[in-house]
């Protein structure tokens, strides 16, 4: 079984899940949570494609010395990229909850039809 | 070639980023000083003076490394990170482009940054840092040459732009910032699945390695292509997935939205820009089709809009949605690309800006309170010069990018492509300049004051003049801009006048102005010859005898000298035009300064809006005209003599062209705008702007018949079309001229009927039918301006257009009434005067042509003509005076003097009929050799009779002498009694004017034929407007404020974007 193939699939499952709850959850709350499902359903694709069956993590040690991990390490790359992508995910969600921390402290609602305010 | 010290480029992203991480030290929250510690402030402010700094290095490296590529033959240079090359690290790329878009980035960052001083001081250190931040994102978006990076730089813009608006203290914003991180979350998550599976199948993450890659070929490879082009797409917030986008727009601070719209639009655009080379050309032309859509989208929203930001919004996106069509065509425009790019991008890039800056200085987004901004009348002008600028009329950038887009798409054969562009460009003229004219002509709330510190109108008036600074390198660069250096004395010249204008008395400015146009006609105008002379006497010596009439004013008439100057160097322009570059300058700067000229007037804000909507309509198809000549002449030659060789399209560029002269000649149809625009404007604009400005579109005919004699669209010749729509516009013109009310009124839609006389006998393309039409416009001319002069000045002294309210205004003001008089026995074609030797010649014209059934509608119309003549004078200067005006002076002498001018050369013309017609007919021989007049001393014969001035004159005062005497002899008898020695029979009724002999003076007459004059235009008019609106209307009911609905329609986006580019 192909590791990689896996959590792609799983990702793009995880990226739809969160989708839905975007689209669907009125609690500004549960939007931020679908966010994070999603992000994580896109770092579970990043890595996915990195996956090299049979090869180990890229982390020269030990267990991996420099000469043959060319041969024996999965692709460093989406590994890096990954990581970067947590770093942004983490970001993004946690202005996304100061929003709601604000937007909560103005209308005491967490229902977001209740901020329609600009339109048209 | 001096060495000069580069500092390298990523000491932009190390400043931004050092500098905001320094600003973290700083205590947090208001750093404004309390009002008792006033020592404090200079120490407080230290956050924000760094911040400013940063952003001066930042932009003094963008500019260094621009100077050199521009001037010293610089190389572009590679920034590799961390000692690798790609694919191995990171790399910067910066080149000529780069350091381009980092310079408008920066500089416009380090202005908001300025402007903001006091928004910074509300929001706090930290909003100094995220500030910083943004414009570092936006930095590293134009310059990475890798994806990821780019993904991450994107973000870190992002997450700025909406932690700029967490920070603001108004739950809309904050409402509206949290639908923008709903948006940008789901969209920057579609670009990492793309920019992943690039570089599964690309191997790389380096953008110009992904390009040699051909992805597009690659299984696989082209669901990474979509998914990034999507992405990058939605960023740019096409319609009409982009509600997040605009509620984003309306939010922000003024200062923030500022570089949202140009400095972030303008480095998204580029990262597409960079981006579209790893795809094929199918990508390019999707881009373009979603430009179009957004462009079209967009401005449709714009014009139900009341609010200045969510407006700009609108405008700010349809502007990029240009810019994509433009980057989608870049194949199909080849080497024009980068200069129609740059001039589009600088004029939105300045205009936008400052437009948001200047909503910051009025305060308010509600469109009708705009008035105050008056109370600064140069920021009224910078709010111009941007409103023009975004529009592409000259002499902006964005006009000769326009220009060549036009010429470069009509010779590529993309007809449909330049008339989307035109008609999209129409509709954002239709919001635009309704808001310059509420600017313009509303109502200030007086109590309201306006600040204007200087750190916020410095970035005003410094994009304001950069605006004319790089509308004239984009003039320089314009092939045949060699050949506008005509333009440059007398523009600055109007310059001029704008710096004088607030100091001077009128009387200075007027003499100055009559003096530049003299020495205009005499250094520029002297040369010419045949057509051109007969109407530079008509633009310049009539402009000059009627601005005779502008010493009658007082006061210093600000804005008023440099647009009439304009609107003659522009009238001026178009006689001297070699090309149809310099004609179309000529015909916008004519149309500019005669709007503000009519939007003067009292209730005009409405007219001068229609006016300029038929003037730019039919500027767009003078223009549309122009690119298929110059496509279907086969010659790549910008020359006005193209028209003479079109081989292609020629029905369709006559049909254009002559449609784009008519709505200046105010053919019936396109007629609306004139009654309101010539009635309402100021006693000494009327004669100008009807006598003067209407002779432009029969200059236009004049060339156009010249060059392109007679053709036919569909089988149907279009000279006899001209004919039936000139004889029914001269029918109608005048049957609704003897229906007004209105004195001025009456006079307008009697030139509306003139012109249509002067349409129908040029369409006989024939000598006595020009000659009729080129005599009849000098006539026209003298005639009408003398009508306006004394009609405005009975208006002026009466203070009412209306002239059952006048009467009897005969013995206070005989020198008017017999101005009166003359002009109206000129117009109506009696004999002894020169309309006589009109209408002489036109029935010979028609006998000869044999348009028996136009001419006989044309004979109606003269008809008509006597009747609104006769009520003219009538109503006015006899029957009973009023008891209000007994004791009125006449005119103004000002007033007088150009009247009195005027009948000496009706006189003058009257008596030597030959010093007019022998030259012209001199001249059209060598057009219309057939048929020519001959001259038998001062007697003219024509193939059809014989006819003398002298002769007739002597005539005509003979019988009429008799008569006089005879009249007199009986009525010598005659007692003489006072107005009211009359009985009065007691009967007070409710609505006086009704019982008035004046009021709806020819009631038998509307009762026979009102139904030819119902306002089937108008109503046709304002029923496309109203459909306009209602779908307008319609359609933004999209944005209904939910977030939710806002993700949707960005899915909706991605998942039709698949099904028309990869499904």
């Amino acid at each position: 079984m192909d590791f990689g193939l896996v959590a792609v699939v799983v990702g793009f499952l995880l990226i739809l899940i969160g989708i839905w709850g975007i689209l669907t959850q009125k609690n500004i709350v549960k939007i931020v949570i679908g966010f994070s499902i999603f992000d994580t359903g896109l770092h579970a694709i990043m890595v996915g494609i990195g996956y090299l069956k049979g090869r180990t993590a890229p982390i020269l040690d030990s267990a991996v010395s420099p000469a043959d991990a060319l041969t024996s390490i999965v692709d460093p790359v989406p590994q890096a990229l990954v990581l970067t992508a947590i770093v942004i995910g983490l970001g993004v969600t946690a202005l996304m909850l100061a929003y709601v921390v604000r937007l909560y402290d103005y209308r005491k609602s967490l229902d977001i039809s209740s901020y329609e305010d600009l339109k048209w | 070639m001096v060495d000069s010290i580069l500092l390298n480029p990523i000491y932009i992203i190390g400043i931004g980023l050092g500098t905001s991480f320094i600003l973290g030290f700083f205590k947090s929250g208001r750093f404004q000083a309390h009002p008792s510690a006033m020592h404090s402030e200079r120490i407080k402010t230290a956050p924000w003076v760094l911040m400013i700094g940063a952003l001066t290095v930042m932009t003094f490296i963008s500019a260094e490394w621009l100077w050199s590529f521009l001037f010293n033959g610089q190389l572009p240079q590679q920034i590799y990170t961390a000692g690798f090359e790609p694919p191995f690290s990171i790399n910067l790329l910066m080149g000529r482009n780069e350091a381009f878009f980092t310079l408008m980035v920066n500089l416009v960052g380090l202005l908001s940054g300025l402007y903001l001083l006091d928004k910074f001081k509300e929001m706090g250190t930290h909003a100094l840092s995220v500030y910083l931040v943004l414009i570092m994102g936006l930095n590293g978006i134009i310059m990475t040459r890798d994806i990821f990076n780019l993904f991450v730089f994107l973000e870190i813009a992002s997450i700025a732009t909406a932690g700029l608006i967490v920070m603001t203290s108004d739950v809309k914003a904050l409402s509206a910032g949290f639908k923008y991180m709903i948006a940008t979350g789901l969209i920057s998550g579609f670009l990492l699945i793309g920019i992943i599976f690039a570089y599964y199948f690309g191997g790389s993450l380096n953008i110009d390695s992904l390009a040699e890659a051909n992805l597009t070929t690659v299984q696989g490879g082209v669901f990474a292509v979509f998914l990034i082009v999507v992405s990058l797409l939605l960023e740019l917030k096409p319609f009409p997935a982009n509600g997040w986008g605009i509620d984003a727009y309306e939010a922000s601070p003024v200062g923030i939205n500022a570089v949202i719209s140009s400095a972030s639009a303008g480095a998204t655009y580029y990262v597409l820009s960079k981006v579209l080379i790893i795809t094929d050309a199918k990508w390019y032309a999707v881009t373009a089709v979603v430009g179009i859509i957004t462009f079209l989208g967009s401005n449709l929203m714009g014009i139900k809009q009341t609010n200045a930001k969510r407006m700009l919004g609108y405008s700010s996106v349809g502007q990029v949605g240009l810019l994509l069509v433009i980057l989608g065509l870049s194949e199909q425009l080849g080497n024009s690309f980068k200069f129609i790019i740059f001039g589009i991008m600088m004029s939105h890039y300045l205009a936008k800006a400052g437009l948001f800056w200047l909503v910051g200085i009025v305060k308010t987004g509600i469109l009708k309170d705009w008035g105050i901004l008056r109370k600064k009348p140069v920021l009224v002008f910078f709010m111009g010069t941007f409103i023009f600028a975004l529009l592409g009329l000259p002499p902006f950038p964005s006009f000769f990018a326009k220009w060549t887009l036009v010429l470069t798409l009509s010779a590529a054969g993309l007809n449909l492509w330049v008339g989307l562009i035109l008609f999209g460009s129409l509709i954002e003229a239709v919001y635009l300049f309704r808001w310059f004219g509420y600017v313009l002509k509303l109502d200030a709330d007086k109590e309201r004051s306006l600040s204007t510190p200087f750190y916020r109108t410095f970035p005003v008036w410094l994009f304001g003049l950069l605006s004319y600074y790089i509308g004239y390198v984009a003039s320089v660069m314009v092939p045949g801009g060699e050949t506008l250096g005509m333009f440059y004395l007398p523009l600055a010249f109007v310059g001029f006048l704008f710096i004088i204008d607030r100091y001077l008395p009128v009387w200075v400015k007027n003499t100055l102005s009559m003096a530049a146009m003299a020495l205009y006609g005499w250094y520029y105008m002297a040369g010419l010859s045949e057509f051109r002379m007969l109407f530079a006497i008509i633009f310049i010596g009539g402009g000059i005898v009627t601005m005779i009439a502008g010493y009658a004013k007082s006061g210093k008439r600000v804005g008023f000298y440099p647009f009439v100057v304009m609107m003659y160097i522009g009238l001026g322009g178009l006689l001297l035009s070699e090309n149809i570059l310099q004609f179309f300058i000529s015909w916008e700067l004519m149309t500019l300064g005669s709007y503000v000229l009519i939007i003067r007037g009292k209730k005009s804000m409405p007219h001068a809006l229609s006016y300029m909507m038929f003037s730019l309509g039919g500027a767009f198809l003078i223009l549309a005209g122009f690119g298929l000549a110059f496509a279907g002449s086969g010659v790549s030659s910008i020359s006005l003599d193209i028209l003479k060789n079109v081989t292609r399209y020629s029905g369709l560029i006559y049909t254009f062209l002559a449609i784009g002269f008519m709505t200046k000649t105010a053919v019936i149809g396109l007629h609306i705008w004139l009654p309101g625009a010539h009635a309402e404007a100021e006693s000494d604009v009327s004669p100008m702007v009807s006598a003067i400005l209407l002779k432009a579109g029969m200059f236009g005919l004049v060339v156009l018949m010249l060059a392109m004699g007679s053709q036919s669209l569909g089988g149907v010749s279009l000279p006899y079309l001209l004919g039936w729509l000139g004889a029914i516009t001269a029918l109608l013109g005048n049957l609704m001229a003897a229906f007004q009310e209105d004195a001025k009124r009456l006079l307008a839609y009697s030139s509306v009927g003139q012109l249509g006389y002067v349409v129908f006998a040029m369409a006989f393309m024939s000598h006595l039918g020009w000659l009729t039409a080129l005599a009849f416009a000098l006539n026209h001319f003298v005639f009408k301006a003398l009508l306006f002069l004394a009609i405005g000045g009975v208006v002026m002294r009466t203070k009412t257009k209306t002239m059952y309210e006048m009467g009897g205004l005969i013995k206070r003001m005989p020198l008017s009434f017999i101005s009166v008089l003359i002009g109206i026995i000129a117009l109506s074609g009696l004999p002894p005067l020169t309309g006589f030797a009109g209408k002489w010649l036109s029935y010979n014209a028609v006998i000869e042509k044999g348009w028996y059934f136009q001419g006989f509608l044309v004979s109606i119309a003269g008809l008509v003509a006597f009747l609104y003549c006769f009520r003219l004078i009538h109503v006015i200067f006899l029957g009973q005076p009023k008891d209000k005006f007994k004791n009125i002076k006449e005119a103004p002498i000002a007033m007088l003097i150009p009247q009195y001018i005027l009948i000496g050369v009706i006189m003058l013309f009257s008596l030597m009929p030959n010093m007019v017609l022998k030259p012209i007919g001199e001249f059209l021989v060598q057009y219309f050799p057939d048929g020519a007049l001959q001259w038998d001393g001062g007697t003219a014969v024509s193939s059809l009779g014989r006819w003398s001035g002298v002769a007739i004159m002597n005539i005509t005062i003979g019988i009429f002498g008799t008569i006089l005497i005879w009249l007199l002899f009986m009525s010598r008898k005659a007692v003489k009694v006072k107005q009211f020695n009359i009985f009065y029979s007691g009967e007070a009724p409710s609505r006086p004017e009704l019982t008035h002999y004046g009021y709806n003076f020819f009631a038998p007459y509307k009762k026979a034929v009102g139904f030819l004059v119902q306002p089937l235009v108008t109503r046709f008019w304002d029923g496309i407007a109203d459909i306009l609106h209602s779908i307008s209307d319609f359609v933004r009911r999209l944005y209904n404020g939910n977030g939710q609905m806002y993700a949707f329609q960005v899915i909706l986006f991605v998942v039709v974007f698949s099904i028309f580019t990869i499904g």
